[in-house]
């Protein structure tokens, strides 16, 4: 407060007295999200205080005064702990105390009797009303890692995750079609429901935010934004009827939701992973979901009852990508440990090492009787979903390959890279075709011999 | 720093309009990180980083790294669209919190230098020169005087393709003394107090480091020192004026009596030595003295002692039978003035039974090659090489390499347990290499300053090794020896802790260690000679106290650092001014504390803890290690209690028996005991004041006994006798 002459502060008071009452949901929840909740949240609890939900942050941590207590600004551990000269107390406890204009919203919100207008229980990143993305820039300044990849129904467009926007181009000549704004700045995962109008976009910026966005495929308009989590989402997939969406996210959550009328509503929540949920997948019959994740373990779920029925953890490292045998009695996983791994729901035990690839291997896109798989080995792969047999290698990226799509109806296969590139291939001899930068406006002046 | 912005603009800037316009992954992005203390030992340089970052410690694995930050977790970290969104940045200048706190300025130098190379799409080539020499300027050492007690470093880094460039905006500046001098990032030195500090600049693995004296004259100051008895004096003293530390008077015969029977035979001279010196009027009656007291079986048996403590002579370590030979064979070897080159040949080059030929118990203690070489470097190189283990040495030029090769003179070496209880034999094997952890390659001997060394087929190794460390030019072997000795006898080494030789703790007066141990070369290595030469000079004969303008002298030797008495020293102390003398296990009844062979030579016995505690409270060593740091010097409250009414000292005072309560009831007058008790506790009479203090006490009490008990317990806890001053 010290920064803070009191003229300036009665002034800014004075402002904000007239506008609306503080929003814990606007005003305060992204700060503690990004100022506080790294040492006062899930992962750690320093001074067993916790501000990741509003139901914590108004609780009292081992201090003698809770978070906050409406009315009283001397009984509110968090107000004394943002002004207080004592370095020894203040918070942030390291970096520069919360502006003058922050510390104003807290004071004046505890002054309205601290209110709150969401769902207690739910995390910040929930409750943070979803962001309007800022605008994709014209022309990439530079390469992005291209991740997710879908083919419309037709085959006639691709999407593919830009900066801040899903890019649509046409596969035959590379031509960039319409750009689909305000998405979250990186995006992770693409999937387009079974009849082709929705789209999901698994999305987020690292260590700011993450979300899934459900938008309409012809027209790009905002339907719903879900899983709301403070890093990024790695995974959204639609069940096979198309009437749910299971989601993976770094908070190590699956969520899956259910389509209503207006909107969609959380159906089931799995909070069994320690770690990043890289990858989800749907049986055949969409009772199942199976998962992958960075704690190096694969899970199947049943849906029904909602429980976990079995874990598997034959690998040595993050496991990426997950996929149902069509039997529905063995799963298909990928890992960092370079191994694709075939192992049975009914014990969680290894059947066998499918393949060994030269890095570490990507999320498994099951499409019709074929596994398709992208690796650090800079090849992408197809083996047949039954027997596990190889079938395709798709040989010529220059740098890593992220990600896979399969367009059954052209014969065409397409695959994206580290570099940004997309290399389009026939399907039935695997021969390349063409390839093209899926970034708009980027020149790339060497992308002669890359 | 007004002045230094506006040049580091135009050079980030001349960055991205040059003709070259790469930011350098190795020669920038890494020193700075490592500069910023992201990839140190605490943070992400840990061996499981930190929050799933993790960098190699101090950036010794560029690929690795590169790796890291810009493809791991599908290239989350960089963000090359909008570089300030990177996560690499974000983080570090705390816009998304961090638990390293911030490391970065947005506005800095660093910040910009990490966006740009972002901004480039985060460049590493895999073929990068490498640096090959590092040039501070201004040079090795620098005196400043005041009021100028800033200085402006700067760094030159030459690439092994010829080229050079400044890299003091990317070394990491650290000082050893804050109180002396404060370095800056950007490499600009702020002098504190008067003294002398070593500054490290380091970039990349080359590591360099400048010796700063600030020197300061205080207000009133004049110079004045007695005249130089020798070459000693004269080095101390052109230092001490340097730094206008003014020498604190010569000590007086009682002082000096009682100060260098401590030092050279850890004993209290007795009350008829005391009357006999202090009426002597024999002009070099201190150099006769000196010269009968290392003559005399008592310094053998003290410096024994010194070097059992190094050599890790216990029970537990060599076993009941050689504990016996080992430490006979020790003094022996300092009651003959065995020169110190021989006697560190004999320990390392030691071969067959270790009772047979004790001096092989040295390399009986140590477990395997490795631990062999590191006690002996640390016993004559002077050096703590153990980081350099598993990484090369973060603040010195040991590297993993060195420490291997150095380890490969040891690799042959093998021990063995015979039947006969405590005897171990020890032999070279024909064969045996040491194996690179990382490299998996064998590694050849190496020595510093020589490198890889040219193995003659078929000799032994030990050998080699000791006579490229005993060659009277080497650089570490007398240095070690001189310093160790010089510490000995005046309390503070000249390289402090005496044995940490690294050029982060420079000497605190170079020219008199050189001259020492010239002259330790020239005498071939004649330890007597050395001593005498030490203790005859006026340096070690200086007062234990100070005066306003040298009382902030810790390292310079303007005054006498009194030390409180050693455990065995204070035990014998207390044993000879009561008359009872604590007895000890396994030895003879006469063999005082400071004789002891071991430190364990008692078996765990339950009633005798209050005593064996005793000598542990006050800091004898159990002696597990060959680090002198073992034996504490420290104050604690355990030493107050012991000295307040401890089972031991309360035992000698109130014993019947006594020497003074015997001199009560032999007659003696009570103010002879009040002379004997001061004359022995310590070694001077009493004033008058005191005299008549303890007079009347005594007069007035009813039980002169027990009256005496309190005088000999006020005399016994004053600093004047707990004390080596």
């Amino acid at each position: 407060m010290k920064l803070f002459p009191p003229f300036f502060t009665a002034c800014l008071l004075g402002h904000l007295v007239h506008a609306d009452p503080v929003s814990f949901s606007k005003d305060l929840a992204p700060i503690l999200l990004t100022k506080c909740q790294s040492c006062h949240g899930p992962k750690k609890a320093k001074g067993k205080y916790r501000v990741d939900t509003y139901a914590r942050a108004v609780s009292k941590g081992a201090g003698d005064h809770p978070g906050f207590t409406p009315r009283n600004l001397d009984e509110s551990e968090v107000y004394y702990r943002l002004t207080t000269d004592d370095k020894d107390e203040r918070m942030p406890s390291e970096g520069d105390p919360l502006t003058g204009e922050q510390i104003a919203l807290f004071k004046l919100w505890i002054q309205e009797g601290s209110k709150f207008d969401g769902e207690k229980d739910a995390s910040l990143a929930s409750i943070i009303p979803p962001p309007v993305h800022p605008k994709s820039p014209e022309r990439y300044p530079s390469r992005i890692p291209i991740q997710a990849l879908a083919y419309g129904a037709d085959g006639a467009e691709l999407f593919v995750g830009g900066y801040h926007e899903i890019t649509v181009w046409n596969p035959k000549d590379g031509e960039l079609l319409r750009r689909i704004g305000n998405v979250g700045q990186r995006v992770y995962a693409i999937d387009l429901s079974p009849d082709g109008r929705l789209m999901a976009v698994a999305c987020g910026a690292p260590g700011l935010y993450g979300e899934v966005r459900v938008m309409d495929t012809a027209n790009g308009k905002l339907l719903d934004v879900l899983a709301r989590t403070p890093d990024v989402a790695l995974d959204a997939r639609f069940s096979p009827d198309g009437a749910k969406l299971a989601t993976a996210s770094t908070d190590g959550r699956i969520r899956v939701f259910e389509k209503h009328e207006q909107a969609w509503e959380i159906f089931r929540k799995f909070a069994n992973h320690s770690d990043w949920v890289n990858a989800v997948a749907w049986s055949s019959d969409g009772k199942r979901l199976a998962s992958a994740s960075r704690d190096k373990t694969a899970k199947v779920f049943d849906l029904e009852s909602g429980k976990r029925i079995v874990t598997f953890s034959g690998h040595s490292g993050s496991v990426n990508g997950v996929a149902f045998h069509p039997d529905g009695k063995q799963v298909y996983s990928t890992s960092e440990d370079k191994l694709l791994a075939l192992w049975k729901i009914e014990d969680g035990k290894k059947i066998r090492d499918v393949h060994r690839f030269g890095a570490g291997a990507h999320k498994i896109l099951s499409h019709g009787e074929s596994l398709f798989i992208s690796s650090n080995d800079k090849i992408a792969y197809e083996y047949s979903l039954k027997e596990g047999r190889q079938q395709h290698q798709f040989t010529g990226h220059e740098d890593w390959t992220l990600s896979i799509a399969f367009d059954s109806l052209n014969k065409r296969v397409a695959s994206s890279g580290f570099n940004g590139r997309i290399h389009i291939w026939n399907h039935p001899d695997a021969k390349a075709i063409h390839s093209f930068f899926a970034l708009p406006g980027f020149s790339s002046v060497d992308s002669a011999n890359n | 720093m007004k002045i230094i912005y506006p040049v580091l603009y135009l050079f980030v800037f001349s960055l991205i309009c040059d003709g070259n316009p790469s930011v350098s992954f190795n020669h920038e992005v890494l020193p700075i990180l490592s500069k910023q203390g992201c990839s140190q030992g605490s943070c992400h340089g840990s061996p499981h980083g930190k929050g799933h970052f993790r960098l190699s410690l101090r950036a010794f694995d560029p690929s690795l790294d590169s790796h890291t930050i810009f493809r791991e977790e599908l290239g989350r970290r960089i963000n090359p669209i909008e570089p300030e969104k990177s996560l690499l940045l974000l983080k570090p200048t705390m816009a998304i919190s961090h638990e390293g706190g911030e490391r970065l300025k947005p506005d800095g130098f660093a910040y910009k230098l990490l966006r740009e190379w972002i901004r480039e799409g985060c460049p590493t080539p895999e073929e990068e020169s490498q640096c090959i020499k590092l040039e501070i300027t201004p040079g090795e050492s620098k005196l400043l005087k005041w009021p100028d007690f800033s200085l402006q470093l700067s760094a030159r880094a030459t690439f092994s393709d010829g080229s050079s460039r400044d890299v003091t905006r990317l070394s990491v500046f650290t000082t050893s003394d804050e109180n002396v001098a404060v370095v800056d990032a950007s490499g600009k030195v702020s002098g504190n107090n008067r003294g002398q500090v070593a500054i490290l600049v380091r970039y990349l693995e080359q590591v360099q480091s400048i010796h700063i004296t600030l020197s300061r004259k205080p207000e009133g100051f004049t110079w004045k020192a007695p005249p130089p008895v020798n070459y000693i004096d004269e080095k101390v003293y052109a230092k001490l004026r340097l730094l206008h530390y003014p020498p604190s008077p010569l000590i007086s015969d009682a002082t000096f009596l009682r100060r260098i029977h401590l030092d050279l035979t850890g004993l209290l001279p007795r009350t008829e030595v005391v009357r006999d010196f202090l009426s002597n009027e024999t002009p070099d009656k201190r150099s006769q003295l000196i010269e009968s007291l290392l003559d005399s079986p008592d310094y053998a048996k003290y410096w024994a002692r010194k070097w059992g403590d190094l050599l890790r002579l216990s029970r537990k370590q060599v076993g009941e039978g050689a504990v016996y030979k080992f430490a006979d064979w020790l003094e022996r070897s300092i009651a003959t003035n065995q020169p110190y080159d021989d006697f560190a040949r004999d320990l390392l080059t030691a071969k067959g039974s270790s009772l047979l030929n004790p001096e092989a118990n040295f390399i009986r203690t140590t477990i395997n090659a490795e631990d062999a070489m590191e006690s002996t470097s640390q016993l004559f190189l002077g050096s703590r090489i153990q980081c350099a283990k598993c990484h090369n040495h973060p603040f010195e030029r040991w590297t993993q390499d060195n420490y291997y090769g150095l380890t490969a003179f040891f690799a042959r070496t093998k021990t063995k347990k015979l039947g006969k209880s405590g005897e171990t034999f020890i032999w070279n094997a024909k064969e045996g290499e040491v194996r690179h952890p990382v490299t998996g390659t064998h590694l050849p001997p190496w020595v510093p300053d020589s490198g890889a060394f040219e193995m003659p087929p078929n000799k032994d190794r030990r050998q080699v090794f000791a006579e490229w460390l005993t060659k009277p030019g080497n650089p570490f072997f007398a240095r070690v020896e001189v310093n160790r000795i010089w510490a000995a006898l005046m309390g503070v080494g000249i390289v402090e802790p005496f044995d940490d030789f690294r050029d982060t703790n420079p000497p605190s007066n170079e020219p008199l260690l050189e001259a020492l141990s010239r002259d330790f070369v020239k005498s071939g290595f004649d330890r007597r000679h050395l001593i005498r030469i030490i203790v005859n000079s006026n340096v070690y004969q200086t007062s234990g106290e100070s005066n306003e303008f040298n009382r902030d002298d810790t390292r310079f030797f303007s005054f006498r650092q009194p030390r409180r008495l050693e455990a065995e020293q204070l035990v014998d102390a207390l044993g000879q001014v009561t008359g009872k003398p604590m007895k000890f296990h396994g030895v003879p009844v006469s063999v005082k504390a400071v004789h002891l062979p071991a430190p364990d030579l008692l078996k765990r016995n339950r009633s005798m803890i209050g005593d064996v505690e005793f000598l542990k409270v006050f800091g004898q060593p159990e002696r597990q290690t060959v680090c002198s740091c073992e034996r504490a010097g420290d104050a604690g409250l355990g030493q107050a209690l012991q000295l307040f009414n401890g089972k031991l000292f309360h035992g000698m005072l109130t014993a019947g028996d006594s020497l003074f309560r015997k001199s009560l009831s032999a007659g003696k007058t009570l103010p002879d005991i009040v002379e004997n008790l001061h004359l022995s506790a310590l070694s001077r009479f009493p004033n008058e004041k005191e005299q008549a203090i303890a007079l009347t006490y005594l007069e007035k009490a009813t039980d002169k006994g027990k009256a005496l008990e309190d005088l000999c317990w006020a005399i016994l806890n004053r600093n004047e006798f707990l004390f080596n001053h």
